[in-house]
């Protein structure tokens, strides 16, 4: 069967997430997820049931996209390896059966703490579906800095060593996916260390990001932008901007924006469908319970009863200034300034999905700041050197990560 | 134009009669203390906001009328009456149908006979929830079973008003309800809330979709001591409601009560209420162009539209 299966095509992708268990052997100290638990883990009833509501509506607005990217995710996905090799098995077989369009585009894809990743069961499954695989493993950077949050569960105990150990085998198979790092305020002064390590792991893109809920104290911008600017000379001066890429320095960065022709919404709630282990759906992981803290879960429907389409009108009518305050609309540096739609709603003062949190505020300005003299000097540098038309042409980037 | 304050609904008792999409599911009497009725008096006076009572179905004691009639009313469940069967005669002219869809449509010979006794017939739906599209004929024929009857008396020189069929005719920018920008509502525990419905849903412990940042129930938006205090305001104007932003139903009520309910965000209106007011639209265009054909209205032609759903027509960015 395998090749039948036709790699994937580019165009409008449809993604479907399982949370296939809200289990994890870690406990981050920045997870927004505020409800994990051993008990919570989908069966195969539940997830059978939510594969064939997905492939009975072919052509419902709601799945009418070209491809198909089936996400899971936790608490850690491969502690459930046994149902997800089991969903996968399933999904090509169906999609086979029903000569569904997706059979031509379709991608598992996963986020995994990496603990587990070289056990022979995961392995087996990575053997079996590579060609429709993509893997991110997260790892924070150093291991001071990685072990600052990503400790175990019931202990202190960092999980680096854990999980630096399967990188080069994780490196091999999907050399060209990369890793996600998430900022808090303590990790600050550990950024740069934590970019240039990743890249000597071989890891060459990094997507890095400030989190979105209400954490920053004062004078973080003003070490960030202290972090950014090393980093910038650190990547510029090593030549490090060849190989590798990081998402803190992006060209699209920083303009002021317009509300008639950018106007579109940053996330992709809504457009996303997320199941849990009760069969219940959401616009995305972070409107289930077990990620807000204190909103009540946005449940858009069930495997039962299917999608009520009036609940998912809000994150299909959303656009950028609606939800934003007259200070983000008028911004001089709006452009690149993310949202997290989940925790929009989360600190909204109201229920609702226009209210968009801008704690971030700062610590965004600060990277604007930090990402022009990253620009302006690298452009510099090639000039002298007479390599910027080359380097435009083949620079690596990172595709902003968008939830 | 932003909309600002200009009316004060004051529920005189929890079981002041329901006049719009919200039945009031209050069965004990709790009739508002006199010296609070007075503090919305003064309030709805400083404000400038024109008053509107809303009554029980009980007489009220002798001196509640005497502060009732220091500034000029308008009493809903007196005046203005307020029913839920379709009766056989009416006897005022101002009169509020609340009806279930089914009864609505089974019924609209029963309520275009009662046309030409009134100046005004507000036609309320109390179900819009319960509207399927499958619907969408019976409604539209059942539409057109009143404009025929409208039709009628316009050109005999009678012009009785319908909420959902004449309103529209000569509306050339949005008049929804308005909750909590063009009024707000008073209850007997002296808070405000948007409209009566939210004084409702509070009451009955209804989980909170819609005011604060807590699970709890309650949604009242200021009280009579410390004035008015709407969070997210600016979500209930027009220009942060994107699909009604775009939209012609200009008579509709865009209704936040069951956008909330519906949808769980107060600027976003259901598919019934769009395909509802969509289908009143074109009814009321058929009107019009009846109107125009004989002369007896002048005024901006509604455009032919092919979509009852302005979410079908939104622009993706
Ligand atoms: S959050 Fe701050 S930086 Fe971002 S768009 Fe708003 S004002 Fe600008
Ligand atoms: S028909 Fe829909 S979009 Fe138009 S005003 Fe009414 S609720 Fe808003």
């Amino acid at each position: 069967m395998k090749d039948l299966i036709q790699p994937w095509k580019e165009g409008s992708a449809k993604n479907i997430t399982f949370i296939v268990t809200k289990d994890c052997q870690l406990a981050c100290k920045y997870c927004y997820l505020v409800g994990k638990n051993e008990k919570e883990r989908m069966p195969w009833s539940v997830a059978k049931a939510a594969i064939d509501y997905v492939l009975d509506r072919e052509k419902d607005p709601n799945f009418a996209y070209e491809s198909v990217i089936w996400d899971f995710i936790g608490g850690e996905p491969f502690l459930e390896i046994d149902l997800i090799d089991k969903i996968c098995d399933y999904i090509k077989t169906e999609l086979f059966r029903r000569n569904h369009h997706w059979f031509s585009s379709f991608r598992f894809s996963f986020s995994t703490n990496g603990i587990n990743y070289h056990s022979e069961k995961v392995q087996k499954f990575i053997e079996k579906n590579h060609s429709h695989l993509s893997v991110g493993i997260t790892i924070d950077g150093t291991r001071r800095k990685h072990d600052l949050n990503r400790v175990y569960k019931n202990s202190e105990k960092g999980s680096y060593d854990d999980v630096v150990k399967n990188i080069p085998l994780w490196q091999s198979q999907f050399p060209s996916d990369g890793t996600k790092v998430t900022i808090s305020s303590a990790d600050i002064p550990y950024i740069c260390e934590s970019v240039l390590h990743l890249y000597d792991l071989g890891i060459h893109q990094v997507n890095i990001n400030c989190v979105f809920e209400d954490v920053w104290k004062e004078g973080d911008d003003k070490l960030f932008d202290e972090q950014l600017m090393t980093l910038a000379d650190k990547i510029i001066d090593g030549g490090k901007y060849v190989d590798n890429a990081c998402s803190f320095f992006s060209e699209n960065l920083g303009k002021p924006m317009d509300c008639k022709l950018q106007n579109g919404n940053w996330c992709g709630s809504g457009k996303m469908l997320s199941i849990d282990a009760a069969g219940n759906f959401y616009p995305c992981t972070r409107f289930a319970q077990y990620s807000l803290r204190d909103k009540e879960a946005w449940i858009i429907g069930n495997i039962h009863d299917g999608i009520d389409n009036n609940k998912l009108r809000p994150f299909l009518t959303l656009d950028r200034c609606t939800q934003s305050t007259p200070e983000c609309i008028d911004c001089e540096v709006a452009e690149g300034c993310a949202w997290c739609q989940g925790e929009n709603y989360d600190a909204a003062k109201t229920h609702t999905v226009f209210q968009r949190a801008t704690a971030i505020c700062k610590m965004h300005k600060a990277r604007v700041r930090a990402n022009n003299y990253y620009w302006n000097k690298l452009y510099r540098k090639l000039e002298l050197e007479g390599k910027r038309e080359e380097f435009e042409k083949n620079h690596p980037n990172v595709k902003p990560d968008i939830c | 134009m932003k909309s600002y304050l200009q009316y004060l609904v004051i529920l005189l008792d929890d079981t002041s009669v329901a006049y719009c999409h919200a039945d009031n599911p209050l069965k004990e009497r709790n009739l508002i203390p006199i010296d609070t009725l007075r503090k919305a008096i003064l309030f709805g006076m400083k404000e400038n906001l024109m008053i509107q009572y809303v009554y029980p179905d009980y007489e009220l004691p002798a001196e509640y009328e005497e502060v009732i009639e220091s500034i000029d009313n308008v009493k809903i469940g007196r005046e203005v009456q307020v029913l839920t069967e379709v009766p056989k005669f009416i006897d005022k002219d101002n009169v509020v149908l609340r009806l279930t869809i089914s009864d609505f449509i089974s019924k609209s010979f029963d309520i275009a006979a009662l046309l030409p006794q009134v100046k005004r017939m507000n036609i309320c739906i109390r179900d819009v929830e319960n509207f399927k599209d499958e619907m969408q004929e019976d409604y539209k024929r059942a539409l057109n079973t009143l404009c025929s009857v409208l039709a009628n008396l316009y050109k005999s020189g009678k012009q009785p008003q319908v909420n959902i069929l004449t309103d529209r005719l000569s509306l050339t920018e949005m008049h929804n309800c308005e909750a909590g920008i063009g009024n707000i509502t008073i209850a007997p525990n002296g808070k405000f809330y948007l409209c009566p419905a939210f004084y409702y849903d509070e009451k009955m412990g209804l989980s909170n979709r819609m005011n604060h940042k807590t699970k709890d129930s309650s949604r009242s938006v200021g009280d009579l001591n410390n004035g008015l205090n709407i969070p997210n305001k600016q979500l209930l104007q027009l220009d942060h409601a994107p699909l009604c932003h775009i939209c012609d139903a200009y008579h509709c009520n865009r209704c936040i009560w069951l956008n909330q309910k519906l949808t769980w965000d107060n600027n976003t209106p259901s598919h019934q209420q769009c395909v509802m007011a969509h289908l009143e639209r074109n009814a009321c265009r058929s009107l019009q162009l009846d109107l125009i054909k004989v002369g007896n209205l002048s005024v901006e032609p509604i455009k032919e539209i092919n979509y009852l759903d302005p979410f079908d027509v939104k622009e993706d960015f």
